[in-house]
C-alpha cells in the first residue's frame, strides 16, 4: 500500500518526545494500514482525519510509517535462517540460565514457575513452526521417510528432514526420537550406493551405523541409547568420536561423549506407550510422566528417593497419577490442573 | 553547538590521557585478552565523543566503566550469536547455504535485529520477523502461528513500539 501522503512543506515539530498517547495511536493506525490488506474507505478516511487534526499525529506517522522499511538490506535475509538463528540463541541462553539454578528450587517457587511456564510454552511454539515434523506434549507421532526407515517422535518433539542429497539427514531440534532403519534401507535407489545416515543435534552429529537407537536432548546435553546395531557420536568442538552399540548409553555434549548410568526404566519404552520399571525412583518417574503433560508434577522431597515399580502408561497421565496414588502411600494434590503435587500420604505429613 | 562540540573533545581528550590505559586494563581482565580490550576501550571513548552533550563528571573511571561494561555485554552477545550462527550455517544442506558475502552481510543484520528485538518475547519477535522479513499481513501471521487475529495485532504494535524507541527515542 502506498504510504498516505505527507507534505514535506509542513515543517515537522522540533521535538524529540512525543506524548505517549500520540506514539500509540499511530502505531495503532500503522498495524492496520502497513500491516493488514483490505482497508475500507472509512477506515482510510478516518485516518486522514485523525492525520490532519494536529502536527504531532502527522510527525509520529512519519516516524512510525517508517519502520515498515527500517533497514530494508534486512529483507534479502530469508527469514526461516533468521528465525533458526534466533531461536538456537535463545535455547543457548535459556540453557545457560536453566543450569546456573536448580530447577526444583525454581519450581518451589510459584512466581518464578509461572515466568519459567510461559518460556518453555512460547519456545515450544516457535519450534513447532520451524520444524517439519513435530509433536506436542502427550502427542506421539511414527512416520516414514523415503527410504523406507521410521521415525517415533515422542511428546513434544520436533525434527526436520534432509534426504535429497547425497546424505540422509534428520535434524532434531527438541524432544525424543526413537529411529528404525529397515533391513534394505541402506541401499539407495542408485543400486550400490549407500548413503550415509546422520542425526544432527544441538550438541553434535551422531552417524547410524545399525538398525534401532533413541535420542534424547536434554538442556546442555543428548543422551543415545542404542537397541540394535551401532551408533557413532561426533560432538561439536571436539575430534574424538565415540561408538556407541546394543544395550549402551552414552551422553553427547558440545565437546565430549561420557557412558550414561542405566536407568531403571528401558529407554525405548515409551514407544509402546508405557514407562516400566522396577524399583524407579519415585522423582525420577515423576519428572518422566511430567513430559507428557502440559504443566508440572512436582515431586515432593520427602517422597523423591522413594522405590515404585510398575507399569505406567503415558496417554494418560491423570490415570497413572491415579493409579500411583493407589498403589503407594503417597497423595496426588491438584492445585490446578495444571500443577499437581506428589506428596506423602496425609497421614505421614 | 561548536561550542559545546569542543567542550565535549576537551573533557574526551582528559578522560583520555588520564585513564585509557586504566581502561584498557579494566577491559583485559573482563575479557581475557587485550585485542577485544584495546577495541572496547576504543568504542567507549567514541561513544563518549559522538554525544550531543558535555555531562558533568563526577567519577571518570565510574562513568567510563558504566559504559564499558554495556559493551563488554554487546561482545559477548555477538559472540555468542556468532558462534550460533556458525552452527546454523553448517547444519544447512548445500542448497541453502548462503554465499560468503551474504553470510557477512546476514550475519551483520542477525546482530542488529538481536539487538533491538531482544527484550520482546519470542512469539512477538517472531511475529514481527514474519511481518518484516517476509512481508507476511496480519491475518497470515496468525494463521502460520495458529493465534488470533488480534493478538497478532497485539505482537506486532509491541514490536513497533520498541523499534520506535530505539529509534527515536535513545
Amino acid at each position: 500500500m502506498a504510504p498516505p501522503f505527507i507534505n514535506p512543506a509542513d515543517p515537522a515539530p522540533q521535538i524529540d518526545r512525543l506524548p505517549e498517547s500520540v506514539i500509540e495511536a499511530a502505531i495503532a493506525w500503522a498495524v492496520k494500514l502497513d500491516y493488514n490488506d483490505n482497508l475500507t474507505p472509512e477506515t482510510q478516511q478516518s485516518f486522514d482525519r485523525w492525520l490532519h487534526a494536529d502536527p504531532l499525529h502527522a510527525l509520529a506517522w512519519q516516524r512510525v510509517h517508517s519502520l515498515k522499511h527500517f533497514k530494508n538490506d534486512y529483507r534479502n535475509i530469508p527469514s526461516r535462517l533468521a528465525l533458526d538463528t534466533l531461536q538456537a540463541l535463545d535455547t543457548k541462553r535459556q540453557a545457560r540460565k536453566l543450569s546456573r539454578r536448580n530447577v526444583i528450587k525454581l519450581l518451589s517457587l510459584g512466581g518464578v514457575t509461572v515466568a519459567a511456564g510461559w518460556i518453555t510454552r512460547e519456545y515450544t511454539l516457535w519450534q513447532r513452526l520451524l520444524a517439519d515434523v513435530s509433536t506436542v506434549v502427550g502427542e506421539q507421532k511414527t512416520l516414514q521417510l523415503a527410504d523406507g526407515t521410521l521415525i517415533m517422535l515422542n511428546t513434544d518433539s520436533a525434527i526436520s528432514t534432509n534426504f535429497s542429497g547425497d546424505r540422509r539427514l534428520v535434524i532434531l531440534r527438541r524432544g525424543e526420537i526413537l529411529v528404525s532403519t529397515g533391513p534394505d534401507a541402506e541401499v539407495s535407489t542408485r543400486v550400490g550406493q549407500v548413503r550415509p545416515f546422520w542425526i544432527h543435534t544441538p550438541f553434535g552429529m551422531l552417524q547410524a551405523l545399525g538398525t534401532r537407537f533413541v535420542v534424547r536432548l536434554d538442556h546442555d546435553r543428548a543422551r543415545v541409547s542404542v537397541q540394535e546395531g551401532r551408533v557413532e557420536l561426533h560432538p561439536n568442538a571436539g575430534s574424538v568420536s565415540a561408538i556407541v552399540r546394543a544395550g549402551e548409553s552414552r551422553w553427547l555434549t558440545e565437546d565430549s561423549t561420557a557412558p550414561a548410568a542405566i536407568q531403571s526404566f528401558a529407554e525405548d519404552d515409551w514407544a509402546s506407550g508405557v514407562i516400566s520399571g522396577k524399583n524407579m525412583r519415585l522423582a525420577d518417574l515423576v519428572a518422566e510422566l511430567s513430559r507428557y503433560r502440559s504443566g508440572y508434577i512436582v515431586c515432593d522431597e520427602r517422597v523423591a528417593d522413594w522405590r515404585v515399580s510398575g507399569i505406567f502408561h503415558v496417554k494418560d497421565t491423570d490415570q497413572a497419577l491415579q493409579f500411583l496414588a493407589q498403589t503407594q502411600p503417597v497423595s496426588v494434590t491438584y492445585r490446578t490442573r495444571f500443577w499437581v503435587t506428589v506428596g506423602p500420604e496425609d497421614g505421614n505429613r | 553547538m561548536p561550542v559545546i562540540k569542543f567542550v565535549v573533545q576537551q573533557q574526551v581528550h582528559d578522560l583520555y590521557s588520564n585513564h585509557h590505559s586504566w581502561l584498557q586494563r579494566w577491559l583485559c581482565r573482563r575479557l581475557g585478552n587485550t585485542f577485544d580490550a584495546a577495541d572496547i576501550a576504543q568504542d567507549v571513548f567514541m561513544r563518549v565523543l559522538t554525544r550531543q552533550q558535555p555531562v558533568q563528571i563526577q567519577e571518570p573511571r565510574a562513568y567510563l566503566s558504566s559504559i564499558a561494561r554495556g559493551l563488554v555485554v554487546d561482545h559477548w552477545r555477538r559472540r555468542e550469536l556468532e558462534q550460533v550462527w556458525l552452527e546454523i550455517l553448517a547444519s544447512l544442506p548445500e542448497p541453502e547455504t548462503p554465499s560468503p558475502e551474504n553470510r557477512l552481510i546476514f550475519l551483520e543484520a542477525l546482530i542488529e535485529i538481536d539487538r533491538m528485538l531482544d527484550s520482546l518475547r519470542p512469539p512477538v519477535r517472531t511475529a514481527f520477523l514474519l511481518a518484516q522479513l517476509d512481508g507476511l499481513t496480519c491475518p497470515q501471521i496468525a494463521q502460520s502461528l495458529g493465534v488470533s487475529l488480534a493478538t497478532v495485532e497485539r505482537y506486532i504494535a509491541k514490536a513497533l513500539r520498541q523499534c520506535y524507541r530505539l529509534q527515536f527515542e535513545s
